[in-house]
């Protein structure tokens, strides 16, 4: 049984959240109604948040009075209004809908979801968002919803219960000739009707402790009916209006976006600046150069040599290191020999060393060396732990002799020849690949080629099946193993491209599901990783660090405590222009 | 003259119908379907069915045969519309227009900065051939040449940003918006790209020079006692410059069309920029109409080249 992590402390020592406690945070409001009935306007909403670490487990959210002022967000320290945060990340997107897979990491600030993560405690509980509490019932199988009063959004249109239950149709049931990605992720939702005006229930055909968790995604926001309407269903090629804290001003394509203070937004103190401008930065060394020389005030991610420069510029930027839910995978066919054996790929879990791999591509990106569940979920390994085990500690020789063993005991104790290693150009080509190949061939006399192909080629190699080992990565909005579990390894998952089946693993994937019960839950998802490390679907190079720098002028945004890495919301933000 | 520019003009059709036929087709037999990106941006790969391709395929027009999807396209051409970009609809000519002058800017700047520096130099040690400065001058050119601007751009925004906590804009500033912020945006790319090319053109010069140096007219001009700065101005410079012209001219054409590789390492938001971004997002008619901009300059900029020659060398006469 894996012990219990520690989640990750902040950086100024202020306060530490143990895992029990996120856990309990989590499900307990998830809080909705414990902030709903605890924060009032212009308290912190660490102090908010508080009462939700109870003692005793909270399983399912709980329905709680409801109390003007839920979910309102206020930072620590003096916020000043005014000013314009200036970003510096990349800004470009295939296409607007956010729920057909556009990129939302830019116009997530115009729009609400019902409930989100909470900007001022480092992303550690959700709060009310557009939906002011909420009532579960039967057992978790009905979700109620009630909205916030007097929102509208930017078209003059007011939130109704009719906007939510269009949003959600569209994305469990869209229309012919739009495409919902999403759905995947609520395929245990059977319907969602309006009560009244300002309410709107969820019916489930099964609980699932992390629903809403699932709501909090950047790309699970909110669209007005009338929109969908409007545009027949398809939002691509138009910038809906919403209901956030920002109104669109202008869209330079590839350059930059500029967006305006919402003055009738449903929280009057937010945001505290007048605008957001979006610069159009795509390298990452550019990124970190435009914060350091102050032609941008903060970027999500930054390359890592910028990173180590804003190190030593405490001057003027702060710097932080965020988990990720995103990971850098090798990804296995199991549909063809020798990889349909379960030995084999066991094998290269074990001899190949993450910590290799971690160091050969440390130029260009961190990588976080975490199991199957990545750090910033509340139920992942912790560090310590993993660095004990087998196929993820550093010392090898161990690990190296069962994988030859295995390798022997599948009939290929001389190795294998003749096996094809897809990557993309680039330094997932040039590096990881290389890395991984030179691994397997000293380890377990696996002699590989690599075949280069560009990275926009990789996903439609994936879905055909034509490959037999292939770099690549991959992630999820939701860090919970459940949806993506189910998504990625669970048997017929729509993305197990790999084609990986374990009957077992599936029966205990429907338990997870389900269950209720933190510390069952966490029993069951620490069985589910041995599993995966015992039948291995694919191999695990890490999830990947983001690496945030901003300038010594921002505020509110708790970057330096956040417990993983989004790209999101802002509304909080404030500029110092004393700091 | 105007007879020789209609043929030339005309000889152009075919090329630049060539160049259209190659684009729209490299698009849709190159792997890699743009449908895919549809999904792919926020929650990983996920798989469209046969129906939902059909859809999004007719959405777009994609679903019509191949010689009716470039036909809407040459007549959208011809109609003076480059149409809009795949999915978020913008006017592909507006970006054009926002980011062509600062590609354009760049290109000239780095064409002026290779006369500048190059011409002089190559002049200089084709006159002092084998001498201390000409030895200098060729270790020069050797090593600009072999630097690649994109590495250069990369070691000067090292520079400006350690030793300066300063680097170039990286939003568009137009000459006429703001003069001194344009030129802090421009002049880096510039020099960048203008040290290779000048390179080039010294080199380039050099060995014309060396030619025309011993021509008999040249000797004919000196032995008559013509001064020797008006025997190099009038005789040597304008007969050496030839080369010098044609090379700079297609240089100038490929900067035109945006130099990718030095706007990328200086965040240059220009016309290469929204190439890679286009080929990123395999916004295919976004692609088609710059591959389309860059024949046209191709076109005209060889064209004000051939024309340039006649003013250089009067023997050289079009209607003729």
């Amino acid at each position: 049984m894996i012990q219990p992590k520690k989640f990750p402390s902040k950086d100024n020592g202020a306060r530490s959240v143990d895992r029990r406690t996120f856990l309990k945070m989590m499900a307990a409001g998830a809080s909705a109604s414990v902030l709903a009935a605890c924060a009032t306007a212009g308290a912190p909403a660490e102090q908010a948040a508080a009462p939700a670490a109870a003692d005793t487990p909270t399983p399912v959210p709980m329905p709680e009075p409801v109390t003007s002022g839920a979910g309102m967000m206020r930072p620590e320290g003096s916020p000043k209004h005014g000013g314009i945060l200036r970003t510096a990340f990349g800004v470009t997107m295939a296409h607007f809908d956010a729920h057909q897979g556009g990129g939302t990491h830019v116009l997530c600030h115009m729009y609400n979801n019902l409930v989100r993560n909470n900007l001022v405690d480092g992303l550690r509980t959700i709060i009310p968002d557009l939906a002011e509490s909420w009532e579960v019932d039967d057992g978790g199988l009905s979700y109620t919803f009630h909205l916030r009063a007097g929102v509208k959004f930017h078209d003059g249109e007011p939130l109704t219960s009719a906007d939510v239950v269009a949003t959600f149709n569209r994305i469990l049931d869209p229309p012919a000739g739009i495409v919902s990605p999403l759905k995947a992720n609520f395929t245990f939702v059977d319907s969602v009707e309006a009560l009244d005006d300002m309410s709107v229930r969820f019916n489930l055909n099964s609980p699932r402790p992390f629903f809403l968790n699932l709501l909090t995604p950047t790309n699970a926001l909110i669209y007005s009916k009338k929109s969908l309407e409007e545009h027949n269903f398809d939002l691509r090629g138009v910038i809906a209006p919403g209901t956030g804290a920002f109104r669109f001003v202008e869209h330079l394509p590839a350059e930059k976006w500029v967006m305006e203070r919402n003055p009738d937004y449903w929280d009057a103190e937010l945001p505290y600046v007048d605008g957001l401008e979006m610069l159009h930065v795509p390298a990452w060394s550019d990124r970190g150069t435009a914060v350091l020389t102050d032609q941008a005030d903060m970027s999500w991610n930054v390359a890592k040599e910028t990173w180590d420069e804003g190190q030593n510029r405490a001057d003027i930027v702060r710097v932080n290191k965020l988990a990720n839910f995103g990971a850098y995978w090798v990804f296995i066919n199991n549909r063809e020999a020798p990889f349909d054996d379960a030995r084999v790929r066991r094998a290269i879990h074990l001899a190949v060393s993450k910590q290799n791999l971690a160091a050969a591509f440390g130029t260009q990106e961190l990588i976080n060396i975490t199991r199957w569940v990545p750090q910033g979920d509340p139920y992942a390994t912790a560090p310590d732990v993993l660095a004990t085990l087998p196929g993820y500690r550093a010392e090898k020789e161990e690990d190296i002799a069962a994988a030859q063993q295995l390798m022997a005991d599948a009939g290929y104790g001389d190795g294998l020849t003749g096996i094809e290693l897809l990557a993309a150009a680039g330094p997932q080509g040039e590096l990881l690949a290389p890395a991984f190949q030179d691994m397997l061939k000293r380890t377990l006399n696996i002699e590989t080629e690599i075949r280069i192909v560009e990275r926009a080629l990789l996903g439609s190699e994936q879905q055909t099946g034509s490959y037999q080992l292939m770099v690549h990565t991959r992630g999820h909005g939701v860090s919970d193993i459940s949806p993506r579990g189910n998504l990625w390894w669970r048997s017929g998952g729509s993305q197990n491209f790999g084609g990986y089946s374990d009957a077992d693993f599936d029966a205990l994937l429907d338990e997870i599901d389900v269950e209720l019960d933190i510390d069952t839950r966490q029993g069951q998802i620490a069985e589910a990783e041995d599993m995966l490390d015992a039948n291995p679907p694919e191999y695990l190079v890490g999830y990947t660090f983001h690496l945030p720098m901003w300038n010594n002028r921002v505020k509110g945004l708790a970057l330096d405590e956040r417990a993983f890495a989004e790209w999101g919301r802002m509304e909080t933000v404030w500029i110092d222009e004393e700091a | 003259m105007s007879k020789y520019i209609l043929n030339r003009l005309l000889i152009a059709i075919p090329t630049i119908i060539g160049v259209t036929i190659l684009i729209f087709l490299a698009m849709r037999v190159i792997p890699g379907d743009p449908l895919q990106l549809i999904v792919s941006e926020t929650d990983g790969v996920y798989v469209l069915s046969e129906e939902e391709l059909q859809a999004l395929r007719a959405s777009l027009g994609l679903d019509k045969p191949y010689h009716i999807q470039y036909l809407d396209w040459m007549g959208q051409v011809l109609r003076g519309d480059m149409g809009s970009s795949f999915w978020i609809k913008e006017p592909i000519s507006g970006m054009i227009l926002r980011r062509g002058p600062i590609s354009a800017q760049i290109a000239i700047m780095a064409v002026a900065l290779s006369w500048l520096i190059g011409v002089p130099i190559g002049m200089i040690s084709a006159m002092w051939r084998n001498s201390l400065v000409d030895h200098l001058s060729r270790v020069g050119i050797t090593l600009f040449i072999a630097m690649p601007s994109y590495w250069l751009g990369l070691l000067i925004i090292l520079f400006t940003v350690l030793v300066f906590t300063w680097r170039p804009p990286i939003t568009i500033i137009q000459l006429w918006e703001d003069p001194i912020g344009n030129l802090s945006m421009t002049l880096l790319p510039a020099l960048a790209l203008g040290l290779g090319l000048s390179a080039a053109t010294a080199r380039m010069a050099r060995s014309a020079a060396l030619e025309v140096l011993y021509e008999d007219y040249i000797r004919t001009a000196r032995a008559k006692g013509l001064r020797a700065a008006l025997v190099v101005w009038r005789h040597v410079f304008k007969n050496a410059m030839l080369p010098v012209v044609t090379t700079t001219g297609l240089a100038l054409g490929g900067l035109l069309g945006g130099a990718v590789s030095v706007e990328k390492a200086f965040a240059v938001p220009g016309l290469g920029s929204l190439l890679v971004q286009g080929m990123t997002e395999r916004d295919w008619m976004m692609i088609q109409n710059l591959v389309l901009l860059y024949g046209l300059i191709y076109v005209i900029i060889n064209l004000i080249v051939d024309l340039s020659y006649a003013f250089l060398d009067p023997r050289i006469r079009y209607e003729s």
